[in-house]
């Protein structure tokens, strides 16, 4: 009982950053209908910011994260404006390619200019602390990301349904010459998408590096994961993927303590079931 | 049945021309790492080709086929290590449980289209390497050594330079052919029709699913083909190199960079990609320079995505219409 709980709040504190994860792709998904490959590698990226303005200008991991968010919506933007803007012109398989390029120059860049062995953050006041309530135990540093995530997603979500800039991504969202005829800057608001999608994720990064080792290559893994909720949650539905996140953090907590070597292989799974027996994801109907 | 007939008189100069070169190339060049060049060439000019009929013709694009050449290298050399059988009697086992294993895999798959079906293709490949990687019967991460034979001879297929050469430009001979017969079968017009337009085929009679799921299988059977080769040609299989995304990003950049769903593209991309690919093996390899590799290939599949998504074919054929 007691490993049941704590497996149980592992997952979910671990879910709600798959979940943050999940939100910029879920929200590229619905605004332009493209599936970002590269966002593991946003994620990547996010981590080495967090690590280099850590280890090389001694700033507290936490307070880096403006500077992660800023170089996340830099790339996100960047990446929009010189790539996917024409990609969209294509046909749907170059669309594919195209982010999966992406995801391959950034990775081996950074592997190219990081090295290829692992590193971890040495140096911030959430290293190796614990909490200890009665008999649970938890990594600081996971409970403050989990917080974190938590918190921002809902700003995200407040950000897209009560402004009005909100208002404008979501009418692009639904149906993008509509809102152009209604005076939306469509092409300024699938940048935005991925300026935010760049932004939350490479924030997640910036937690996550707190706890857990940073390859190039790391962003395969987040970026399945992130599949996974996307698909879970429904593709495009913003509230879907908080819950499938958590179930995703919980199903990967539970796999990994009884088959840990392949328990990846449970979220691939999870992936491929619900795409196939529930393509609009658990809650959509 | 064979007949490119249909060609425009240039392209069969052309690739008779590079048939002639390709049978007298051990002749020519000498030296051991040309030749190792050449044999991975066409190794990788039938992965495309094989990857064309599901990708190019069918459009559907696969992100597993890694896990076919797999299946493929993994029985040969699991099956020549424990059981000493030919290795003829191999190739169909192989081609067999890639054809189940996605028969299996395929029907739930086809009910997915564009990025969802992607997305699932990878996911299968990856829990494959997985288990590949896990599973301790198949080696696990240390993988299969196959028993050397001291003579080479037909029925272990292990060959040096020479020997191996003229097998793999057999079995890329072979592998073309039926690509020549294939697309102008009827199968063939019927996938192109499903590529072009998924309801219109439909409302034509055909099968759509049952066609894409044709297409699929023969796309494996013929990964598998080429995985059994792999293994007999390197006698060493770990699930690093065979079962590994890497493979299927350089098999699909094959058919994608040279041109999907042409009958030249994936040889065009393969012998402008896989002499890249050796010579910056060659040249990084110890050098610490990780990844300039990998870093490049995305760089050219952004550019081609981007601004030229039919490819180097699509650009000859471009610059042929307006001449």
């Amino acid at each position: 009982m007691e490993l049941a709980t704590q497996i149980a709040i592992s997952g979910i504190l671990m879910g709600v950053i798959f979940a943050l994860i999940a939100l910029g792709l879920t929200l590229i998904f619905g605004v332009m209908n493209i599936v970002n490959f590269a966002h593991g590698e946003f994620l990547m990226i996010g981590m080495y910011s967090a690590f280099l303005t850590s280890t090389f200008l001694s700033i507290e991991p936490l307070l880096s994260l403006p500077i992660v968010a800023v170089v996340g919506f830099l790339l996100g933007i960047m990446s929009y404006y010189l790539l996917i803007r024409y990609l969209l012109r294509g046909p749907m398989l170059a669309q594919l390619f195209g982010t999966f390029g992406l995801m391959l120059f950034l990775r081996y860049l950074v592997m190219f200019i990081m090295g290829p062995s692992p590193v971890a953050i040495q140096e911030g006041i959430l290293i190796g602390k614990t909490v200890s309530l009665s008999w649970f135990t938890f990594d600081m540093s996971k409970l403050i990301a989990a917080g974190f995530s938590i918190l921002l997603f809902v700003l995200i979500y407040w950000m897209i349904e009560r402004t009005k800039l909100g208002r404008a991504l979501r009418a692009t969202s639904i149906e993008a010459d509509a809102a152009r005829y209604m005076g939306i800057d469509t092409e300024k608001m699938n940048a935005l998408a991925w300026g935010i999608g760049g932004a939350t994720v490479a924030i997640a990064g910036g937690l996550l590096a707190n706890f857990y080792y940073l390859t190039p290559t790391v962003g395969m893994l987040f970026v399945m994961i992130a599949f996974a909720t996307v698909a879970l949650g429904g593709f495009g539905s913003v509230r879907g993927a908080f819950l499938a996140g958590i179930i995703i953090g919980v199903i990967e907590m539970v796999a990994g303590q009884y088959l840990s070597q392949i328990k990846l292989s449970f979220v691939y799974l999870t992936y491929f079931l619900v795409v196939v027996f529930r393509p609009r994801g658990l809650f959509g109907w | 049945m064979f007949s490119l007939g249909d060609l425009p008189l240039s392209e069969r100069i052309v690739f008779v021309a590079f048939l002639a070169f390709v049978f007298l190339f051990p002749w020519i060049v000498r030296s051991s790492y040309p030749r190792a060049v050449m044999i991975n060439f066409l190794l990788f000019a039938m992965y495309g080709l094989g990857w064309n009929l599901i990708g190019g013709y069918g459009g559907q694009v696969d992100l597993g086929q890694a896990k076919n050449v797999g299946f493929g290298a993994y029985t040969t050399a699991l099956m020549m290590t424990w059981l000493d059988v030919p290795f003829w009697f191999t190739v169909p086992v192989g081609m067999f449980f890639a054809t189940l294993e996605s028969f299996a895999v395929a029907y739930p798959m086809f009910r997915l289209r564009g990025h969802y079906f992607a997305i699932a293709t990878l996911c299968v490949a990856l829990v494959w390497q997985q288990l590949f990687l896990f599973w301790d019967w198949t080696g696990g991460a240390r993988g299969v050594e196959l028993p050397i034979k001291p003579i080479p001879n037909f029925t272990y297929m292990q060959f040096g330079a020479i020997g191996s050469h003229y097998f793999i430009f057999g079995l890329f001979m072979a592998q073309f052919l039926f690509m020549n017969w294939f697309r102008k079968s009827k199968l063939g017009y019927e996938l192109q029709a499903v590529r072009d337009n998924e309801d219109a085929a439909a409302s034509l009679g055909i099968n759509v699913t049952w066609t894409k799921v044709k297409a699929y299988l023969i796309t494996a059977a013929m990964g598998a083909l080429g995985g059994s080769f792999y293994a007999v040609y390197h006698s060493y299989i770990d699930p690093r190199s065979i079962m590994h995304i890497d493979l299927t990003i350089l098999i699909a950049m094959t058919a994608m960079v040279g041109g999907c769903g042409s009958m030249w593209g994936p040889i065009i991309g393969a012998a402008l990609l896989i002499p890249l690919d050796m010579y910056l093996a060659a040249l990084l390899g110890g050098r610490g320079f990780y990844g300039v590799d990998f870093m490049i290939y995305g760089f050219i599949i952004m550019i081609v995505a981007a601004f030229e998504p039919r490819g180097i074919w699509g650009t000859i054929e471009r610059a042929r219409r307006r001449s």
